[in-house]
């Protein structure tokens, strides 16, 4: 198998750039398909397909489409362009190489739920994707693919860009809302869930830059078509950001189900090294060995039954000379500062666990801080209002299970096993034992 | 109604009731922080976790909503498992300062940590340090290391008092509570985010260091600041009063009291009040029983008639005070009523919230015994004319409990006291007070039995929680010694039988 280029197709074209160049490349086509169809039909087309979200849950496309209520309120879509978690980089690609792509998949979306008005809200880091979208939305609108009455259709819309202030919470689709009102921007108790109460607590959708530019190719090729690459679970293709230890890193879309082993070796130019673990899914996905990785195929089903996730889609591939004590405290410390601080759990369990991997680097560590870190973790998964917390107690907990031997080193010598040498670091946190008297 | 089982016990909820509104209908335990009744959900605290029967992951109780038969329990290991590391994750960066602590005795964390905590500190890092003893002006004082981080305070200046003051500033672990440039929280409900913080990080400066909580002990009553009637609590000991909390009443108040109402007590205590009975004869001040000086102004009535007199009354007594006073003053033959109102053109004032601009708790009562009396009052400004010109010559005045709230007092008092008798009874002390004939004072709302009647026509029971000065006589006590009827002696009488403690 090799790639399938579905979404990436045209991206090595720089003309896509341009609402010109994008039409010449049968840009907008499907949107007077879609116009044809009812709204419902579409709906029912992606729940077909069986389109599952791209922004780290997975959750069933059409399905959360059909939750929003009947009741005459406005509705809002919300394009998840935010891209936070750690290792992902295929949303900014998209639209920084294909943003009349991602645009025309949001008015088909926002023709099918009905919606008025979208935002796409993008990190503020972006700042080359937030010029070039805000351009191919002003040239949307200049050759009414945008506004009132879009291609005679009687269908209104209007889209704007919304500059995110850089905080990962805001990627979280609560956190996005709240955000967006002009709040913190912190994750919502659900329920309420967006598609009942969201931005401005009307009826939203949120869905990721790559979902929605999904869509468009399903309208186009037709569920059963977009329904046959991949699994019957896991369908169509998927964008994977692959970083770190091989010979070709970038982004590249294959079909679901594609082996590990085969993106290594095929796509991304094979090993720098010797494979030693696998992050499949962004920061917040647990760790694979090698072991696991060699026999893992990137889809839901098979990464979860490995015991890990396909998340966002950021594959982060590491060699034998990483130490993997000091990439879970590069993992900790991300999200101890990206905790927003409500809950509980999070806000002091993500800062115990930096303290804790940091204390070990300093060479402080205790024998007991590993099941430590195990228990803390444990004790902070599923027990929050948002999947921060899950997302620094996975990783702790996958990575003290299955590279314990790393953590009792250096423990017991104070140096990392696998340099030999304690690890150095500006970010480690400088952190003292303090006897407690209780 | 939905059926739902609570730790194996039945009860039927409202539909739409969440899990932590079944459990306190349940009358079962469950531990919770940030919820409260009176404010929106925010589910951070985490402590509320309870085990849905078919549902494997924990669920927060408080935004989780009943269904039709659920079996939930707080009772599984599982649950108590996580409940305490969840308060551990409370106290890992909470300093340890319960001795030094104004909420000790009172702090939810304490509680909780009785309940389930009693484990080895499994922290060995360094605490986040954050700033304390933080002035937010002439009410609270914040220690921010010490917030927990519920959100009560800022849900509450948001969604009640509509002030917005507090806000949680930075993320993660550095979050903190406070106010932007630490701007003072002066609003007159800000009290109320001292009474639910569940820790001490909000403490009121009034209160502050001035009693441990566990010597206190409280009573239920009814405000008397103003004529809203907010339900509260009156804590004392044996040396004196020392605050005053609100008490749920759904019709009334909800759960809360705003901060003019906190100093009421201040005014019912020992040091603000008329402890003996006064009488000035030919500028000879002399001091003695409540009950004495009654009887003697007893005597003094017997020899006015009854066109010369004049009774005039406030709206801060109960309405049997008023009955039994009225009708005494009635049976004499006195028809010249007058009802002493402080605040004319404020009366109808409100804030939206509680406090209204009559700072009387009977005014209701007051207007409507004089009606059920058949009694007329008489213009106020008749008064001092018929004062001037003597056609009135002995004034009785039921004078007003907390006199901060009538700003006209020495001005009436010195017009009153023109006349040949001034016969004043008040619970509050004040020197301008000698210059009258006779002083009696009177019982405070603390101290006695009896209904006011609120602004929205409520009424509602007082009960006597605590004696403050024995002597003290309420209206009733006061009329039956004007009747002459009670034997001398009858005044030591008036301080027993008091339900409820005596400082
Ligand atoms: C802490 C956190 C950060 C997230 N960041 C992103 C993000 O940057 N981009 C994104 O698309 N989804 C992100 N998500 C997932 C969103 O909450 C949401 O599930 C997604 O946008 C839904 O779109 P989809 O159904 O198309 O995947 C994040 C979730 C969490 C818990
Ligand atoms: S889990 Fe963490 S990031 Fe998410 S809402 Fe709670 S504190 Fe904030
Ligand atoms: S100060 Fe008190 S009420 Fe406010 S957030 Fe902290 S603990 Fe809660
Ligand atoms: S609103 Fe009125 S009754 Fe309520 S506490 Fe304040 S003064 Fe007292
Ligand atoms: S009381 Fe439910 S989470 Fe705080």
């Amino acid at each position: 198998m090799a790639e399938i280029k579905l979404l990436t197709e045209h991206y090595h074209k720089p003309e896509f750039q341009t609402l010109d160049g994008y039409k010449k490349n049968g840009g907008y086509d499907v949107l007077k398909k879609a116009f044809k169809m009812k709204p419902k039909e579409i709906i029912e087309e992606v729940k077909a397909s069986g389109l599952r979200g791209r922004g780290g849950a997975g959750f069933p496309t059409g399905m959360k489409w059909s939750f929003l209520p009947d009741n005459g309120e406005p509705r809002y879509l919300l394009c998840n362009a935010d891209e936070g978690e750690p290792g992902t980089f295929k949303d900014r690609l998209m639209m920084e190489r294909a943003p009349h792509q991602l645009i025309e998949g949001m008015i088909i979306s926002a023709f099918a739920v009905q919606s008025k008005k979208s935002y796409i809200y993008i990190r503020g880091e972006y700042t080359k994707c937030l010029s070039v979208v805000r351009k191919a939305i002003k040239e949307a609108y200049d050759a009414g693919l945008l506004g009132k009455n879009i291609l005679g259709s009687g269908f209104d819309h209007d889209m704007d860009v919304y500059s995110g202030a850089g905080a990962y919470i805001c990627g979280e689709e609560t956190g996005m809302i709240s955000s967006l009102e002009g709040k913190k921007g912190q994750p919502k108790l659900k329920p309420p869930f967006p598609a009942v109460q969201g931005y401005l607590a009307k009826p939203t959708i949120v869905n990721n830059v790559e979902t929605l530019a999904a869509v468009k190719y399903i309208i186009r090729d037709g569920a059963a078509a977009y329904k046959k690459i991949g699994t019957e679970k896991s369908a169509g293709t998927k964008l994977f950001s692959v970083s770190g230890d091989v010979n070709k890193p970038g982004t590249y879309e294959v079909p679901l189900a594609y082996p590990l082993r085969d993106l290594i070796a095929n796509e991304c130019g094979g090993m720098k090294g010797k494979l030693k673990a696998v992050i499949p899914g962004g920061s917040s996905a647990p760790i694979l060995n090698a072991d696991e990785s060699n026999k893992v195929n990137m889809d839901y089903e098979s990464l979860a039954a490995a015991g890990s996730m396909l998340g966002s889609g950021a594959v982060i591939i590491m060699n034998e000379t990483r130490c993997m004590v000091d990439m879970l405290n590069v993992i900790l410390h991300f999200y101890h500062h990206e905790s927003c601080g409500q809950c509980t759990p999070c806000r002091e369990g993500t800062g115990w666990l930096e303290k804790i991997v940091s204390s070990i680097l300093l060479g402080r560590g205790r024998p007991q801080d590993i099941d430590l870190l195990d228990t803390i973790a444990q004790n902070m998964k599923g027990r929050t209002i948002c999947a921060l917390s899950d997302a620094a107690a996975l990783p702790t907990i996958s990575f003290v299970q299955k590279f314990r031997d790393e953590f009792e080193f250096y423990i017991r010598e104070g140096r990392s096993k696998v340099t030999g040498q304690p690890i150095k670091r500006k970010n480690i946190k400088g952190s003292h034992h303090v006897e407690m008297h209780h | 109604m939905l059926k739902c089982t609570i730790n194996g016990k039945e009860v039927q909820v409202k539909p739409g009731s969440t899990i932590i509104e079944a459990y306190m209908k349940a009358k079962e335990n469950i531990a919770h922080y940030c919820w409260h009744p009176g404010l929106s959900i925010a589910g951070v605290c985490r402590m509320c976790m309870v085990e849905i029967e078919g549902n494997p992951r924990l669920q927060i109780a408080c935004n989780t909503t009943v269904a039709e038969g659920m079996k939930i329990n707080n009772t599984s290991v599982k649950v108590k498992e996580s409940v305490e590391w969840t308060l551990g994750f409370h106290l890992i960066n909470h300093p340890l300062d319960c001795p030094i602590c104004d909420q000790a005795g009172e702090c939810g964390l304490q509680e909780y940590y009785m309940q389930y905590g009693k484990y080895e500190p499994g922290m060995a890092e360094h605490k986040v340090t954050k700033d304390k003893v933080v002035d937010l002006g002439s009410k609270i004082v914040l220690d921010k290391e010490r917030c927990i981080l519920c959100s009560r305070c800022a849900r509450f200046t948001e969604e009640v008092s509509k002030t917005n003051e507090f806000g949680i500033f930075n993320r993660g672990d550095h979050s903190e509570i406070g106010t932007v440039d630490g701007m003072p929280v002066e609003n007159n409900y800000a009290l109320n985010t001292v009474d639910i913080c569940p820790v001490g990080a909000l403490t009121s400066k009034d209160f502050r260091f001035r009693q441990r909580v566990w010597y206190l002990k409280d009573f239920d009553t009814v405000c008397n600041g103003c004529s809203t009637g907010c339900n509260i609590k009156v804590y004392f000991n044996e040396n004196g009063l020392y605050r005053v909390k609100p008490v749920y009443n759904e019709k009334v108040n909800g759960y809360w009291m705003c901060d003019v109402g906190r100093d009421v007590y201040k005014f019912a205590d020992r040091d603000a009040r008329q402890v003996k009975g006064l009488r000035n004869s030919n500028n000879q001040v002399s001091q003695d029983f409540a009950g004495k000086i009654a009887l003697e102004v007893s005597q003094h009535l017997n020899s006015q008639k009854a066109d010369s007199m004049a009774v005039v009354l406030t709206g801060q007594y109960t309405v049997e005070e008023y009955k039994d006073f009225v009708s005494f003053f009635k049976a004499k033959g006195v028809s010249q009523f007058y009802h002493w109102i402080n605040n004319p053109d404020k009366l109808n004032d409100f804030d939206g919230i509680l406090y209204r601009g009559d700072n009387n708790p009977n005014t209701k009562g007051l207007a409507k015994t004089l009606a059920d009396e058949g009694i007329k009052v008489k213009p106020w400004n008749e008064l001092f004319e018929n004062v001037e010109s003597s056609k009135v010559k002995t004034v009785v005045v039921a004078g007003p409990e907390i006199q901060k709230f009538y700003p006209d007092l020495e001005s009436v008092f010195t017009r009153l006291n023109k006349a040949d008798t001034l016969v004043w009874l008040t619970p509050g002390k004040n020197d301008l007070f000698e210059k009258a004939n006779y002083v009696i004072p009177t019982k405070s709302f603390t101290e006695k039995n009896g209904t006011f009647v609120n602004h929205a026509g409520v009424e509602q029971k007082i009960k006597k929680g605590v004696t403050v000065v024995s002597e003290a006589l309420t209206l009733s006590d006061a009329s039956q010694l004007f009747s002459g009827k009670t034997a001398v002696g009858f005044e030591s009488n008036v301080s027993k039988g008091h339900a409820g403690a005596t400082l």
